[in-house]
């Protein structure tokens, strides 16, 4: 029971990441209409920049953490302006706007190399909350309270703004029909930018946490969340942060209870089997909108 | 005191790779011909790139080392020059067989190396033999790669070291049950596992559990609950290298306390430089530690690398530099101008590469074969030093 309960903490924050990573990835979707391969590269350029901020400037844990986010937001909104925005203009569609992003997610991926010398690097120990807290019968490492901690403060913040309040109200015009919301008053341009911005910066959010968490600081971060964070959003429902941050966490959950009980060789194969059963049953995901574009 | 340990102790370190090589060259009988003078190009498919880029810059750095003093000492022979021309392949199959069949098409090309990976270096081999030029495996560690003449291996294949030191853990540390990590996606960590889980099964060391991991994962704190949800008296890390340090800082970050052993993918600085604490202590079998290794070839070639490149060179730079004084070898024992078949055919007749850091190193039907092995470990001040079980 111990072990259930300790690898069920494990797989909530490794799902936590994903979920992370995947609302943002599901953000852009579902507001821009873009189908971003370059997203993953926004989460290793935020670790990157938070590593360097802490190993250069000796930053402390939070700041580092906040560096890290305005790089992913930032980043996401030069992506947007340069590769997407002249797309857009000429309404190029869903297939132009992937093939620019492929583009992106290489040359990003290429520069992040050279900006670690290749390397994976890590977060010094030091630098981080790195002790163990016990919670009930589990001990927990900080760092894995931090990451649950921050999906459920970023999954509620995102809903709240999107189906609260009036910037939220302008998103989902812009995501409906951007002619259409520019007409009723909607700047849809300050919308695209805030919506790149919120995108990048939750996928730096889960790059530095990520890198944190698993020593890992590298070109080849972004990778191993993109196709876990796709995942989490085509199973939540793109246009719902709830669902995202739902199947992100059991997600997680499932692919380690699948390598501990069931094969560690097999867990990605099992993970995505069952995922695929569940799409069968629930084509438009947990929250998704019956009348909401699908890939 | 043999010349060489007096020339080590007499001569300044920076120069005394020239020097041995000059004498090496000087000791040589002298032939009839020798070698025609020229510029002879070794093709090198470099992986500066790529998920093993961090290994594949320390390869390229020994290969570019080793060119350098064989062309300063005339090693091959006066008015010959050995020049590397790189193409690069991020350790990608299609890429490398591109470069090599690239370097085919270039007559200028008498050689070729490549390969850190065992399928990209499997994808090449027949590329290599229909082409009929010499191909100098690097990295990869399948047994069976080499096909002679035209294939050959300068690296250490598993198993010699691997029951060396597990031995030695056995003799030290006496475990009842061991859980393994291993690369399901790697046949030759695979391998590396298998030889140490034979000589400890065959000791009566039980098997708690074995945690299989891809080379691309990144989160380690669910397998290492696992491996200690096991409780063994040991684990033993048989992964590539960013799962390896990710696995043990994950195991002692998560309080695990028993010991760990992993192989020689912890054994370059910047893993400690990375990892840092919880890499003290675990014990690693190595055929070549910059901090370890004393015989003058290797000191020489720990001076001039640091000289050049700021940094130790670890065991990949080793086995870089070694395949280019392989290839140079097989060029000083031949007459004339020589072709790629000619220079094949030398090569393959090589038993022991005479200029190597290793202190001694036979090959045998065209690969290399180490006898001796250390047992590393990391210190706290950031060194490598023998291991010391207590």
């Amino acid at each position: 029971m111990h072990l259930f309960l300790e690898q069920f903490v494990n797989g909530w924050a490794l799902g936590s990441l994903y979920a992370l990573f995947g609302i943002g990835f599901g953000l852009v979707f579902s507001t821009l209409g873009i189908l971003n391969a370059a997203h993953g590269t926004y989460a290793s350029w935020a670790a990157i920049v938070g590593y360097y901020a802490v190993v250069w400037l000796n930053v402390p844990f939070p700041v580092a953490i906040a560096v890290g986010v305005l790089a992913g937001g930032v980043l996401a909104i030069v992506v947007d302006q340069i590769g997407f925005q002249p797309l857009r203009a000429k309404k190029a569609g869903l297939l132009g706007a992937l093939i620019t992003s492929i583009a992106f997610w290489i040359i990003l991926d290429s520069l992040a190399g050279f900006a670690t010398q290749q390397q994976s690097l890590a977060f010094p120990a030091s630098t981080y909350p790195n002790r163990m807290v016990a919670v009930g019968p589990v001990m927990v490492p900080q760092m894995q309270i931090i990451t649950i901690l921050a999906l459920i403060i970023c999954a509620v913040g995102i809903y709240l703004l999107i189906q609260k309040t009036r910037i939220g109200a302008a998103m989902r015009a812009v995501g409906w029909n951007e002619v259409a919301a520019g007409l009723g008053g909607v700047n849809a341009r300050v919308v695209i930018l805030l919506t790149a911005f919120l995108a990048g910066a939750t996928s730096g959010l889960a790059g530095v946490l990520g890198g944190i968490a698993t020593s890992n600081v590298s070109f080849t971060l972004g990778e191993g969340l993109l196709l876990k964070g796709f995942a989490a959003v085509v199973v939540g429902g793109f246009d719902d942060v709830r669902g995202t941050a739902i199947a992100g966490i059991c997600l997680g959950i499932i692919e380690v209870f699948v390598g501990q009980y069931v094969s560690t060789a097999m867990r990605d194969g099992v993970t995505y089997a069952l995922l695929l059963l569940f799409l069968i049953l629930r084509p438009r995901g947990l929250f998704g909108s019956t009348s909401f574009l699908r890939a | 005191m043999t010349l060489l340990n007096m020339l080590a102790h007499c001569v300044r370190p920076a120069g005394l790779a020239a020097v041995i090589a000059g004498v090496a060259f000087s000791a040589a009988p002298s032939r009839a011909e020798g070698l025609a003078p020229g510029e002879y190009q070794i093709g090198f498919v470099t992986e500066n790139t790529g998920p093993l880029a961090a290994a594949g810059v320390s390869y390229y750095h020994g290969a570019q080392l080793a060119i350098d003093e064989i062309n300063q000492s005339a090693w091959i022979g006066k008015g010959d020059t050995l020049k590397m021309v790189e193409k690069e392949s991020g350790s990608d199959a299609a890429r490398a067989v591109q470069a090599v069949s690239q370097f085919i098409a270039d007559r200028n090309v008498i050689a070729t190396s490549c390969c850190i990976l065992s399928p990209v270096a499997g994808a090449v081999r027949p590329v290599a033999v229909n082409a009929k030029i010499p191909l100098v495996i690097y990295g990869a560690t399948r047994p069976g790669l080499p096909q002679l003449p035209y294939v050959t291996s300068v690296v250490g294949l598993p198993g010699p070291q691997e029951v060396k030191m597990t031995k030695t853990i056995i003799e030290k540390l006496h475990p009842k049950t061991v859980a393994y990590f291993v690369n399901a996606d790697n046949e030759a960590f695979q391998g590396r596992f298998k030889a140490a889980q034979k000589v400890m099964e065959d000791a009566g060391v039980k098997t708690a559990g074995v945690i299989s991991i891809l080379g691309s994962d990144t989160d380690f704190t669910a397998p290492a609950t696992q491996a200690m949800g096991t409780n063994p008296d040991l684990i033993m890390v048989w992964t590539t290298q960013t799962p390896a340090g990710g696995i043990i800082a994950a195991l002692r970050n998560r309080g695990y306390k028993g010991p760990i052993s992993a192989n020689d993918v912890i054994a370059p600085p910047p893993m400690f430089k990375k990892i840092g604490e919880p890499l003290v202590g675990v014990p690693f079998p190595v055929l070549f530690s910059a901090e370890l290794s004393d015989t003058p070839e290797a000191k020489a070639f720990i001076e001039a690398y640091q000289k050049r490149f700021s940094a130790l060179p670890d065991a990949y730079a080793a086995q870089g530099y070694t395949m280019v004084y392989y290839v140079a070898q097989g060029l000083k024992s031949l007459d004339g101008k020589p072709t790629r078949e000619s220079l094949a055919e030398a090569m393959a007749k090589i038993t022991e590469i005479d200029h190597n850091v290793y202190g001694g190193l036979p090959m045998k039907d065209g690969q290399a074969e180490f006898a001796k092995s250390l047992i590393g470990a990391w210190s706290k001040e950031g060194k490598v030093v023998r291991w010391d079980p207590k």
